[in-house]
């Protein structure tokens, strides 16, 4: 063998494999074994996070439509329909078009014929039957004015519908209150969510936080011995963090699936209503929703062990 | 055994007091302890055995007074350091506190892995198995505790405990449990400890064990250290029988 070189391992690194092999037995494995002998005890923390979680997907995923819901109808209301009579002269419109372009709170106008404006009502949901009830087009050419600030749309329809060129009877799309009466829903909304949320939230921390008691008093020799012969903090507290964040992981699986099942069935089911009623909430929208669910999940889980040891756990 | 000048001790108290609310239970303590030395500690109920040896392993701390553990000031460490001194201290209870779904050897190997995880599982093995022949119990290192006898679980506890290496070991009334001829054979197994350099110190209520072994004896009466008498002149403790 004389010449040979033989390569020993390197020692810092079988000392990095056994502190690794050690912290998986004692940390990850022993946590594991735990859980699974205190599932009993730890059913109500698993339903209640369930339930929390599923709950958070789908309010989330409701919010995140309402917003989406909010931003269009804050751009519908900044843009005001100025329905023109049929029987007006296009030296008329054109008049009325300039004197709009010229106003400084308009940013844009433009012209929509009453083929396009046919067009247009036959993708909103419900009108094509009326479109096609009549054999004349019921719906008027208009001018589109893309107001710069909602609040001045009031001031452009005072400037635009005694025109003579403009419809009398319905002069324009101008609804006044309507934006202020979507927001203020659309608050109450998100106030009621809230509340439901963390109602259910400080229920499945306190029944998280009893299961982890449990499993601290079906532990107690194991935790005194780790204890005393000088475990650090970090270790004896791992496995029940380990434990909590087992429960979240599951109950954040379970309600993120449901969640993201839910979502994809709505939407294959009936995509354009689907579409119209929680618009922005796509397949990959859901997915994601459902990764924060169980990501969330693993948060509450740990969260509320790490509450319950500082509580129940002599330091 | 009395202290040598020159060596180091583990324990030393100094004005130590503890309350617990308006109850005082240990009132101005002042002891130290030498490497290899057998030390009991005696006392009625409530005189304060469990306080003091709480305090040595950092379960509690002083209300007033200073606890050095060796070398370690418990009194003022970080929650953060108390692993660092409870690696110094290998502690024996009345009963037993093994885990039951492990072995003998799993028990002694729990206790040197979880205190210093860069233990293989080949070195924990063998040091477990020197530990548990020490206190022989080398062909029992595969039972559970619930097939050993109570003094065979009581010295696997004491296996347990000093496997480490500890420079102290304290023992809660570690034979509260045994029959006496069981006792006396841990009370060998503490004096083959000492001899080993390590200091022992045991609590205990068994006057016959106290009496007969003539070594040093710390006497707590409600929560004062009263007497220290050296090795060899403990006397017949008569009050100690009758409390």
């Amino acid at each position: 063998m004389a010449g040979v070189v033989v390569k020993g391992r390197f020692p810092r690194r079988r000392v990095i494999q056994t502190v690794v092999a050690n912290l998986v037995r004692y940390m990850f494995q022993g946590a594991a074994r735990s859980w699974a002998r205190n599932i009993g005890g730890t059913a109500p923390a698993l339903g209640s996070m369930t339930l929390l979680l599923l709950m958070s997907g789908l309010v989330g995923l409701t919010g995140f439509a309402l917003h989406n819901l909010a931003d269009i109808e804050a751009s519908q209301a900044s843009l005001l329909h100025v329905y023109l009579r049929d029987q007006a002269t296009p030296r008329d419109v054109m008049m009325l078009w300039n004197r709009l372009e010229a106003d400084a709170r308009v940013a844009s106008v433009s012209y929509t014929t009453k083929d396009d404006a046919l067009a247009r009502a036959q993708r909103i949901p419900g009108l094509p039957q009326l479109a096609d009830s009549t054999e004349s087009n019921p719906f008027p050419a208009s001018l589109d004015v893309h107001v710069k600030h909602i609040e001045d749309v009031e001031g452009i329809d005072s400037l635009a519908r005694y025109d003579v060129a403009v419809d009398s009877s319905y002069p324009t799309s101008y609804d006044k209150g309507a934006y202020q009466r979507i927001q203020v829903v659309l608050f109450g909304a998100a106030v009621a969510g809230f509340a439901f949320l963390s109602l259910l939230g400080f229920i499945a921390v306190t029944v998280t936080m009893n299961s982890i008691k449990a499993a601290i008093h079906a532990r107690r020799d194991e935790i005194t011995i780790m204890q005393l012969v000088g475990a650090p903090r970090w270790m004896v507290r791992g496995p029940f963090v380990i434990e909590g964040a087992i429960t979240g992981a599951l109950a954040g699986l379970v309600a993120g699936l449901v969640t993201f099942g839910l979502a994809a069935a709505g939407s294959n089911a009936a995509p354009g209503t689907f579409t119209q009623f929680a618009p922005g909430v796509t397949i990959s929208v859901a997915g994601l929703a459902a990764l924060l669910v169980v990501a969330m999940g693993l948060a509450l889980g740990s969260g509320s062990s790490l509450i319950s040891l500082r509580r129940h756990m002599e330091s | 055994m009395r202290p040598l000048v020159n060596v180091r001790p583990i324990v030393e108290f100094a004005g130590v007091s503890r309350s617990y609310g308006s109850r005082l239970a240990l009132d101005d303590v002042n002891l130290t302890l030498l490497p290899g030395e057998l030390t009991f500690l005696v006392g009625p109920s409530g005189a304060g055995k469990s306080t003091l040896l709480k305090l040595i392993n950092r379960e509690i701390r002083p209300t007033r007074g200073t606890v050095c553990v060796a070398g370690i000031p418990a009194h003022e460490i970080k929650a953060s350091r108390v692993a660092e001194l409870r690696r110094q201290v290998g502690v024996v209870f009345q009963d037993y506190k093994l885990l039951p779904r492990l072995t003998a050897l799993e028990n002694v190997a729990f206790g040197l892995q979880v205190g210093d995880l860069r233990i293989s599982d080949e070195e924990a093995r063998e040091r477990s198995l020197d530990a548990l022949e020490a206190v022989g119990l080398g062909e029992r290192a595969d039972a559970f505790p619930n097939q050993l006898s109570g003094g065979q679980q009581q010295r696997v506890a004491v296996a347990r405990a000093v496997v480490a290496q500890p420079s102290l070991l304290i023992a809660d009334e570690p034979t509260g449990n045994l029959d006496q001829d069981t006792a006396w054979e841990l009370m060998d197994l503490f004096e083959d400890i000492a001899a080993w350099g390590t200091s022992v110190l045991v609590a205990t209520h068994n006057v016959e064990i106290v009496t007969r072994l003539q070594r040093r004896v710390l006497t707590l009466v409600h929560g004062r250290l009263v007497r220290d008498q050296p090795a060899g002149q403990t006397g017949r403790m008569a009050w100690l029988a009758s409390s």
